[in-house]
């Protein structure tokens, strides 16, 4: 009788966890199908089905339209030169940052790191203020060399979609090899220089080995990000250059659907062989990574007591460094000065930021300011909410260890997961955008639930960043502790609401505002879902950015920095960035 | 405080058998050390029994109560696993109240608790601080507390002393067996080092090949250990395995490593192994006829002085590579002036080599 009692108390415990995992699943996967499967699908379905009937007719026709081909081609040199453009650079200064130690080491790195977290346009507006024609490096140059001739030119020009591509993903190099460098553990090199082997080869045989993976894993990553550029290419591409990501714009701009599917499934699988090929990286590079106590001795940044060689080395270094720090910073600063500067002499220098706190319409926006503003804020906060509940979820079915410690097993309903979850990383936001309405602009309430779409394209583009924030905070949770805490008696519940969440508390929090960031400088996706009403102050940005004054688009664009830096701030406060996805 | 009992319990591992149709009885309020080497499924015993894993098969019994069929949550077994888990959160009074309140008492009854442990495991001046604050030693006892005021039906420890360095072992295991003696919690104590189960146990039980090989106190595994591996997990000096055995004329050839040994007396049993006692060695100076003994001859290694009269000295073996005796005798037997190096010639009676 007891045990019988017994029994089903045992199985109390272990349904209501199941039941938890259960319902997450399903919540799960109810959300993947609605705003992530079905649209792929949809995009199948378009690009290999079309209304003459015959099935790959228009992909191939797509596929091998030399246009296509030429700027396949196009994106990937484009995506393959920035990455090795950060290469070069982002190495020598990941070094530098694991190597040295001073006063204000760590802030520098994250202030490094801004640029990444900027919204696409403003890049592009920081860039036409600082390497523009009429920009301040041009400027510069006409008058030190009392000619018209310019020194740069972005516009149209590879040197301008590459250079923005550098400045934009160079803190995924620098960040992401600085654990490297210091995981390695000194005593090898000395080992290895006790054993007469010199400098270099040290470096070749000992030093390189344990850093390559996370030089590939950081630089499959900066491709990925470089090859679905979009609003940097769209802008500075200036119809003489596109990549895959506009190409399949502009198709989805003149109504052919069926053309701008086909490239996006091209674009999908592409992806989708560089994510998985990332994810076999950074996974090695982990393992690399883990049980290491001792690391790279560091040295303290001081010219005493060195000979005249090391301090020219030094000081070129610290020269370099400044260099790539003014290359990091003079776009957003720029873009500061640029909104104080008044049209012509006598105006306000506040004039660009009284214009865009008023209830008029400036042209050529589709909808006043002030609305821009509200929904960029709304979209961001429900973004970010939907998202961390989402990774929260994910986190959840993926580390349920309480379970699995049982078992000794992967169960699989978690492999399902960690799958499904693998393609909407190898996802674009305008391939997102486009299934989405190809899935749903057939209904009719579509033009005025458009702003669910558009928050739900966030959650998307969001929900890597989010879950692996949450993951890193799961990963540290001693699993001994589950145990514990249960032979203590804890429930399920009590063990999630004592243990668990507060251990993942930061994680959760740094995540929820990085999606929050995420969302508010969000461009592909929103551009292309959002009508008139719903724009967000990117898309308002990017539709001034052609118009005579910069003044109130810099103003816009210096309101959004600062909501970015905050946010920035915040997630430095609570914990780390996470590059990875 | 329950008498425990574990019946034909089996589980595997990566589709290998690490439990075998396992048995064993803890006795009610016994400290019972688990012995056994590393990765013979010592820690997934504990796991089971602490119901965080569920065997393939077999029953745990508390007194008479079946609890394999229980949570982790209703068996109250007090788990203290290798590292240190406490909740590193929460302060050292947050991390022991943290199961009285999981079992929902009063808050009246929760500080009882806790000052009653606190003192049993003198831990009072830790309760303000956080598991960072304190050193290993000290969470060691914190551990054991928050999974002593549970007033657990049984003590789990695994390793407890594993991550303590040298010079806290012996005074936490001392620890460990007063608070254990005092509360009176049946325990089962898993550790690979036989000095801890001579330090502490009531009883010893030797597991490998995932089962229980031996058990009793330490004495009665020491004088008769089953077979020659127990005798080497249990560290007795000069012990070697039997490669064969042969009987001619009432006689018996023993051959092991360190050579054939001829015993004057016919083996009816099977044996795994020998053993002599360091004390049944006799260092002899001239060269003897006697041709009862067994006789060796080995070089000094190294001369461990006991006390001022009585030394032990470890002899490499002439004849046997890499094989050694350790030899208890006093200082004239040794005759001073021996050092490292010279040649010795020992004797032993058959009568004095033990089989096992």
């Amino acid at each position: 009788m007891h045990r019988s009692i017994q029994k089903k108390s045992r199985n109390f415990e272990g349904l209501s966890n199941k039941f938890i995992i259960s319902l997450s699943i399903i919540a799960l996967i109810s959300f993947l199908l609605a705003f992530f499967y079905i649209p792929i699908v949809r995009i199948f379905q378009t690009a290999l089905s079309s209304d003459s009937g015959s099935g790959f007719k228009v992909f191939w026709e797509t596929l091998s339209d030399p246009f296509n081909l030429k700027f396949l081609g196009f994106t990937l040199l484009q995506a393959f030169l920035s990455t090795v453009l950060c290469l070069l650079i982002g190495l020598p200064i990941g070094y530098f940052f694991a190597k040295y130690e001073f006063k204000g080491r760590k802030l520098i790195v994250n202030l490094l790191t801004i640029p990444f977290v900027l919204p696409p346009v403003i890049v592009l507006i920081g860039f036409t203020v600082t390497y523009g024609q009429g920009g301040w490096v041009n400027l510069l140059w006409q008058n030190i060399t009392n000619s018209s001739n310019v020194l740069i030119t972005i516009d149209g020009t590879v040197q301008g979609i590459i250079l923005a591509h550098v400045f934009y993903n160079l803190s995924v190099i620098i960040r992401l090899t600085i654990p490297a460098w210091q995981n390695i553990d000194n005593e090898q090199i000395e080992v290895s220089s006790t054993l007469g082997v010199g400098k270099g080869k040290t470096f070749q045989k000992i030093v390189f080995p344990q850093v390559k993976n996370a030089i590939i894993s950081s630089s499959l990553l900066v491709f990925i990000y470089t090859f679905n550029s979009f609003a940097i290419v769209m802008k500075l591409g200036n119809f003489n250059f596109y990549t895959l990501e506009v190409l399949i714009y502009e198709s989805f701009d003149l109504l052919k659907f069926s053309e701008g599917a086909s490239l996006a499934v091209i674009q999908l699988v592409i992806n989708s062989l560089v994510i998985i090929l990332y994810l076999v990286v950074e996974r090695k590079s982990r393992k690399m990574a883990e049980g290491k106590e001792k690391g790279l001795k560091t040295e303290r940044l001081s010219f005493r007591g060195k000979d005249w060689k090391s301090i020219v080395s030094l000081s070129l270094s610290i020269f370099f460094v400044f260099i790539v720090i003014l290359f990091s910073f003079a776009p957003i600063i720029a873009i500061i000065v640029k909104s104080f500067i008044p049209k012509s002499p006598g105006d306000s220098p506040f004039w660009g930021y009284s214009q865009i706190f008023t209830q008029q319409k400036i042209t050529p926006l589709n909808t006043n300011t002030i609305r821009l503003f509200g929904n960029t804020l709304l979209f961001a906060t429900v973004a970010a909410v939907i998202s961390l509940i989402l990774s929260v979820l994910i986190v959840f079915v993926l580390r349920n260890r309480y379970q699995s410690i049982k078992k000794y097993q992967r169960s699989a309903s978690e492999s399902l997961v960690s799958y499904l979850i693998i393609l909407p990383m190898a996802t674009s936001s305008i391939t997102l955008g486009l299934g989405l309405y190809l899935s749903y602009s057939g209904l009719s309430s579509y033009y005025n639930s458009v702003w669910i779409f558009i928050i739900m394209s966030h959650v998307l583009i969001s929900i890597p960043f989010v879950t692996r924030s949450i993951l890193v905070a799961y990963n540290r949770i001693d699993v001994e502790l589950l145990n514990v805490a249960s032979s203590l008696g804890a429930s399920r519940v009590m063990v999630f609401r004592k243990i668990e969440f507060p251990l993942i508390k930061r994680g959760i929090i740094v995540g929820g505002i990085f999606s929050f960031a995420i969302s508010l400088g969000e461009f592909g996706a929103t551009f292309l879902l959002a009508r008139a009403n719903y724009e967000t102050l990117s898309i308002g940005i990017y539709n001034l950015l052609g118009s005579q004054t910069l003044q109130i688009s810099t103003a816009m664009a210096s309101v959004l920095i600062l909501i970015t830096a905050l946010c920035f701030y915040l997630i430095n406060k609570f914990g780390d960035i996470e590059l990875k996805v | 405080m329950v008498k425990v009992k574990i019946n034909n319990l089996s589980m595997k591992y990566e589709k290998k058998l690490i439990i075998d149709d396992f048995e064993l009885e803890i006795i009610d309020g016994e400290l019972l050390v688990l012995l056994g080497a590393s990765g013979c499924g010592k820690t997934s015993l504990l796991k089971i029994i602490a119901g965080i894993i569920e065997p393939e098969e077999g029953t745990i019994i508390f007194d008479e109560k079946d609890i394999t069929n229980y949570t982790p949550q209703k068996r109250k077994v007090g788990y203290v696993p290798q590292a240190q888990v406490l909740f590193p959160h929460m302060k050292v009074e947050q991390n022991i109240s943290f199961g009285l309140e999981a079992h929902k008492l009063s808050k009246d009854e929760i500080k009882e608790r806790i000052t009653w442990i606190a003192e049993i495991t003198q831990i009072q001046d830790l309760l303000d601080r956080f598991p960072s604050e304190i050193s290993g030693g000290q969470k060691q006892r914190v551990a054991l507390a928050r999974a002593l005021a549970i007033k657990p039906n049984l003590l789990l420890l695994d390793e407890p002393l594993s991550s303590i360095d040298a010079s806290g072992r012996e005074s936490l295991a001392l620890t460990i067996r007063r608070i254990q003696k005092e509360t009176g919690i049946t325990t089962l104590y898993v550790t690979h080092n036989q000095e801890e189960s001579r330090l502490i146990s009531d009883r010893v039980a030797l597991m490998y090949d995932g089962k229980i090989q031996q058990i009793g106190s330490v004495i009665e595994v020491d004088r008769t250990p089953r077979n020659y591996l127990i005798a080497k997990i249990m560290g007795s000096s000069n012990v070697w395995p039997v490669e064969y055995l042969e009987t001619e004329n009432g006689n018996s050839l023993v051959s092991t490593p360190i050579g054939l040994i001829t015993l004057p007396y016919e083996i009816k049993r099977k044996i795994t192994g020998i053993r002599i006692p360091p004390s049944s060695f006799k260092i002899v100076y001239e060269p003897s006829e006697e041709d009862k003994v067994i006789e060796f001859i080995g070089r000094i290694k190294s001369i461990i002085e006991k006390d001022d009269e009585n030394f032990r000295i470890v002899v490499d073996l002439k004849d046997a590579h890499l094989e050694y005796f350790k030899v208890d005798c006093n200082k004239e037997m040794l005759n001073i002036g021996s050092a490292a190096n010279k040649e010795l010639q020992l004797h032993v009676l058959p009568s004095e080599v033990i089989l096992i």
